[in-house]
């Protein structure tokens, strides 16, 4: 029977690179591709697919609370997340969601089959890099990684973070409310809620701390007009 | 017939183009490899992972059309442009930018180095190959997340 497969990115030429390199491998179909997280769960829902690969920055849902909803749905669901960061708290967040499996997606055309197969072997992979990361915390701190600074994610309910993330992205409540299927006045009681538990006083707030724990994520660009950052002969 | 920007009427595009891909993510070159290799007469000749690779590549490869991410490490798309500009032999060598900043300044950034067309990640699947056709034919073609702009 074919290992069956679900891509989950918001960017379709990402998908497109990621098809490409897995069904090369006999046996293994992309069953399904998502592009945003509330997608992934309801296809997961649908294809009861055997692996899904989520991005962590997506809109609507972001990766790790993708991941976290799967496997409310099916604690059977062998998920492996991509991301282009390997801080220690996504690390540590994405374990914490359930993700069996952690690919930077520099890495990705070398690391995902090796990945989706310790998975189906019931085995965890993370790429190399962040496999020393993982095992210097664990030596140091007698603990797989640090926790020095833990996030402060636990004190919303799950779709507490999925209004954040949707508040934060710029939505209104209005909008979120259409999105989620709930009526505006649910919506905004979510956020006052949000807004005193997390001791934030506007939008701004909430945005800077949606960035700061990783429920969105943002690209800075190079410094526009300056020379490299280095020099070539 | 298929339609075109403006309702004009598309050409139908037989002519070869040499292609180099410079971008630091492998998985991404891949699925940009795997759109433009569908198309008829285009072939890719290359592939670079940053700003200093590709300018080698240039050099070595003579592509008519570089297809340039902009946040690199080592050497950035925008330096890169900058510098091919200045050292290219083929003058009908034309520079695209397929990146994830989907900003009008970055935009115009991208087209003050020297590039003549701009495409956002996002959007590439639906926006590459015409980008790619346009610049081939020395035209600009410039789209945000909102939609293609093409100009001659």
């Amino acid at each position: 029977m074919k290992l069956r497969i679900l891509l989950a990115d918001d960017h379709e030429i990402v998908r497109r690179g990621l098809c490409s390199l897995l069904q090369k491998r006999e046996g293994w179909e992309v069953c399904g591709e998502a592009s945003d997280g509330r997608e992934a769960v309801e296809m997961a829902r649908q294809l009861k697919p055997d692996v899904v690969i989520v991005d962590i920055g997506m809109p609507y849902l972001n990766g790790l609370d993708t991941t976290r909803q799967l496997l409310q749905l099916d604690p059977n669901f062998k998920v492996i997340v991509l991301t282009i960061t390997d801080s220690d708290q996504v690390i540590r967040e994405a374990l914490d969601a359930g993700a069996r499996g952690f690919v930077l997606k520099s890495d990705a055309a070398r690391d995902l089959v090796a990945a989706v197969e310790a998975l189906q072997s019931k085995r965890m992979f993370f790429t190399p890099r962040v496999n020393d990361l993982v095992l210097a915390g664990f030596l140091e701190k007698g603990h797989a990684i640090s926790r020095t600074e833990p996030p402060d994610l636990p004190t919303l309910t799950a779709r507490e973070r999925e209004v954040t993330q949707l508040l934060a992205e710029g939505k209104s409540s209005k909008e979120v409310a259409v999105l989620l299927n709930l009526s505006t006045k649910t919506v905004e009681t979510h956020r006052s809620n949000i807004m005193r538990k997390l001791s934030l006083h506007s939008i701004r707030d909430l945005v800077v701390y949606a960035i700061k724990n990783n429920i969105i994520q943002i690209q800075m660009p190079p410094q526009l007009r300056t020379v490299s950052e280095t020099t070539v002969v | 017939m298929a339609k075109g920007l403006h309702g004009l009427p598309q050409r139908a595009n037989l002519m070869a183009v040499r292609i180099l891909l410079v971008d630091d993510h492998p998985i991404v070159r891949q699925g940009l490899r795997t759109l433009l290799e569908g198309r008829p007469g285009w072939e890719v000749v290359g592939e670079a992972s940053d700003g200093v690779e590709a300018l080698d590549k240039v050099e070595v490869l003579q592509p008519d059309v570089v297809v340039l991410d902009v946040t690199m490490p080592r050497m950035n798309g925008l330096e890169a442009c900058r510098r091919i500009q200045q050292q290219k032999r083929k003058t009908s060598l034309e520079v695209l930018f397929v990146t994830q900043h989907d900003s009008p300044q970055m935009m115009r950034e991208a087209l003050d180095a020297g590039a003549r067309g701009y495409v956002v990640k996002s959007n590439a699947a639906r926006d590459l190959l015409e980008a790619v056709e346009a610049v081939s034919q020395h035209r600009v073609f410039t789209a945000l997340a909102r939609g293609p702009q093409a100009s001659c």
